[in-house]
């Protein structure tokens, strides 16, 4: 048991130290400003997919169908702290699947593709809607547990939501399941189990028919989606509903500690902010300087990176500033 | 269409008076031997009152010729069958020109005299920076307006609207026609497409496919200049290391010049003035009051005349900055691209012309916020002591919003001093007294 735990701890370590080597590795060869934080972002997205990898298939015995909710509770508790008092930068730095997006995103630049823009209309509308389809998730298996009342024996209703049929907190973690999960999925080769997010759940809850019609649609239209439009997934996703949904009460200004800040007197409203940003936030822009309040942003600091000028945007924690827009023309040569 | 029709044919003139050759070529002659003059006398100013004036900025008198040495350049790439794309509001994409291998030049007249010219044309009313560049075109004595092929015409001002129908009469005229209210997703997409119909017109006319690797090359040259421009300003934040005039003549002279020839010369300037700045050789005491200029372009070579009083005045000023659309606002804004796609980059090309600009012709929810903000940005960043709000009668926009940067500047107690002017030698004297009494102020207020 100890040597296990050992085992684990150096496991940890050399993913830490692995991430910690690809953050200073960018630090010191990517010269270009423009780009350095997207570069930073993707190793870190690694890193996280590896290590998300690895809490999931923690104590998980293979090919196990019951799989134990209480860890899963555990990384939803995790992830809603982080929440809290850091916004979505899960969404931004650690989420594998919008990591599998950016990396379409990367396939569509060498392309030399254009992006498409969704009306931001649209994408408000649509931005709103996830909390409609958390709520939906979260109500089906008490709507359920009143129309059929299971007997079991502890806490009723909260069996239900651990272990009836829909499992809401499986849903909302579906984002997390990354390419490869050792214990399910879909495809199988070289005897590793491929799965794609969502697509599990859609077998599981539409039936195996059906299921795998509609799982195969799924990861094509999102495939396809996410190639279109930067992050497509992320507009609506409900998981990020429930992260972002703290930032949205006024009594909880202060939570999210991390958050981009704006000067607004620097600020020439060049609109570059806009234009990057992958999920097409307007906050950035629109709003006068100061803590910008957004549920939409998920810090992924490309507004930041790519402002023109010095100090105008800020990556703030608390009252620290982790990261402000420079001058990116500056050392764009060898220095 | 008929291009060429336009160009090599008379046409029915709509507005210009019909001149004789001999006439025309008299008035030249004269105008070209006094602005020559003029050309040369301000530079042995600018010299005088440096006396160990950076090397470096031999190049830029030389190319501040504007009969000079960058004029035959251009023709000789013309004769190579280059065309030259005239601009005359900082609006005309320059990178689509670059790409196209065309050259781009801006066409705003500075001198004094062709605005009586003008004179018979339109009325004394309207702004003299439109008069004298009617009065240019008239007598042929602006080299790079008779070299352009074509211009570009940005409809930001009553002035530049009508002026562009005017200029007509000579030139293929391409109008762009610019949102009002900057700020919004539908001005920005009108914006984009004027500049996507800009690129096809560019393309037909140069014959150039204007390709993403050209796009990006064009972009990247832009790059470099705007880093060499901000080096120069970066150096203006501290102690002066340079006159004023000198700086906003390097500046200006980027609208002829060679890109990356003036880049690398820019770059040497400042290689040479880091030099100084480590040395602790000023060009005149670090306590000399701060100026910051703003308001209507000021055009090389005779309209020299408000830098040239502040910095010979006694007591002396220093500008260290200003907010004009001859100088500091032809480059302090890259061109922000975000992927090089051909569409992300003539997204943020346009974004880039239309978003970032100050122009007062703009409005919004906020009014032209964007144009207090830099200013309120600049006086704290430069340490600006006092602010020139310059405008010329007739100049109606700045006019209007100096009641608004008043409010903004008294608010962080900078004082600001409304100088009206014409185009004009006349009022020299009375305008050095008012320069004058109000560096005095500055200066007790420096001291005190």
């Amino acid at each position: 048991m100890s040597m296990e735990i050992v085992g684990d701890l150096l496991r940890l370590t050399a993913l830490g130290g692995l991430g910690v080597a690809g953050v200073i590795a960018v630090l010191i060869w990517k010269k270009n400003r423009s780009t350095r934080v997207t570069f930073l972002r993707f190793v870190i997205q690694a890193v996280a997919l590896a290590g998300i990898f690895y809490v999931l298939s923690y104590t998980v015995a293979p090919a196990t169908e019951g799989l134990p909710p209480i860890l899963f509770l555990y990384v939803m508790i995790v992830v809603f702290a982080m929440t809290i008092f850091l916004g979505r930068f899960f969404c931004g730095w650690l989420c594998p699947f919008g990591f599998i997006m950016d990396l379409e995103s990367l396939v569509r630049k060498a392309a030399k593709t254009r992006y498409r823009i969704i009306p931001d209309k649209l994408n408000v509308a649509l931005h709103k809607s996830r909390y409609v389809i958390l709520l939906f998730f979260l109500l089906l298996p008490v709507v359920l547990w009143f129309l059929d009342p299971q007997p079991i024996m502890v806490s009723p209703l909260m069996a239900q939501l651990l272990a009836g049929h829909y499992r809401p907190y499986s849903i909302l973690l579906d984002p997390l399941i990354p390419f490869i999960v050792p214990w399910k999925g879909q495809v199988i080769v070289n005897q590793v189990n491929l799965t794609y997010p969502y697509a599990l759940s859609i077998i599981t809850y539409a039936g195996a028919n059906i299921g795998q019609v509609l799982a195969v649609a799924f990861v094509g239209v999102t495939l396809a989606g996410a190639f279109l439009v930067r992050r497509v997934w992320c507009r609506f996703c409900p998981t990020g509903a429930s992260l972002a949904v703290v930032n949205r009460f006024k009594g909880f200004k202060w939570a999210p500690m991390l958050h981009i800040d704006k000067d607004e007197e620097k600020c020439t409203k060049c609109g570059v902010c806009k234009r990057v940003c992958p999920v097409q936030v307007n906050e950035v822009y629109e709003q006068k300087g100061g803590k910008i309040q957004t549920s939409q942003c998920m810090i992924c600091a490309r507004c930041v990176e790519m402002c023109p000028y010095e100090d105008t945007l800020k990556v703030k924690l608390g009252s620290k500033t982790l990261f402000k827009s420079r001058n990116w023309l500056e050392p764009s040569r060898n220095e | 269409m008929n291009e060429e029709n336009i160009m090599n044919e008379p046409v029915d003139k709509r507005y210009m008076p019909e001149i004789s050759r001999k006439e025309i070529d008299e008035l030249k002659t004269t105008m070209k031997a006094a602005s020559e003059k003029v050309i040369a006398e301000n530079i042995e100013r600018m010299k005088k009152a440096d006396p160990h004036r950076p090397d470096a900025m031999k190049y830029f008198d030389e190319i501040s010729n504007l009969f000079g040495m960058r004029q035959e350049e251009i023709q000789a790439e013309k004769e190579k069958g280059k065309k030259v794309i005239g601009y005359m509001c900082l609006f005309a994409p320059t990178e689509l020109i670059l790409a196209a291998d065309a050259i781009p030049v801006r066409v705003n007249s500075g001198w004094y005299d062709t605005s009586k010219l003008g004179d018979r044309v339109v009325p004394v009313e309207v702004c003299p920076v439109i008069r004298s560049t009617i009065g240019a075109k008239m007598i042929e004595l602006s080299p790079f307006m008779e070299q352009s092929d074509a211009l570009i015409s940005v409809l930001t001002c009553d002035g530049m609207t009508k002026l562009s129908e005017i200029l007509s009469d000579y030139k293929l005229i391409w109008g762009m026609n610019v949102p009002r209210i900057k700020d919004s997703t539908q001005s920005l997409r009108f914006w984009n497409d004027e500049i996507k119909q800009m690129k096809t017109q560019i393309e037909q006319f140069t014959g150039n496919k204007i390709t993403r690797k050209n796009l990006k090359e064009a972009i990247e040259l832009s790059h470099r200049a705007t880093k060499a421009f901000r080096r120069l300003q970066e150096l203006r934040k501290g102690a002066p290391v340079i006159m004023g005039r000198d700086a906003m003549l390097v500046n200006q002279t980027f609208l002829w010049d060679d890109k990356l020839r003036w880049t690398e010369k820019t770059e040497a300037l400042c290689d040479e003035l880091e030099k100084r700045a480590q040395r602790k050789d000023w060009v005149c005491s670090p306590d000399t009051p701060r100026v910051m200029i703003t308001g209507t372009p000021m055009f090389w070579p005779d309209n020299w005349k408000l830098p040239t009083l502040v910095e010979e005045s006694n007591p002396q000023g220093i500008i260290v900055a200003d907010e004009q659309c001859s100088g500091e606002r032809i480059l302090n804004d890259p061109v922000g691209v975000d992927e090089w796609s051909m569409d992300d980059m003539l997204n943020a090309i346009g974004e880039r012309y239309l978003m970032a600009s100050t122009c007062p012709c703009f409005t919004s929810k906020n009014g032209n916020q964007d144009r207090i903000n830099w200013l309120l940005n600049k006086v704290k960043d430069w340490n600006v002591q006092g602010v020139v709000y310059y405008v010329v009668r007739g100049c109606m926009l700045y006019a209007m919003e100096y009641t608004r940067v008043k409010k903004a500047l008294d608010k962080i107690n900078i004082p600001v001093y409304y100088l009206d002017t014409e185009y004009t030698r006349e009022d020299v004297g009375q305008m050095k007294t008012r320069v004058e009494a109000f560096l005095e102020m500055l200066t007790a207020r420096v001291d005190m």
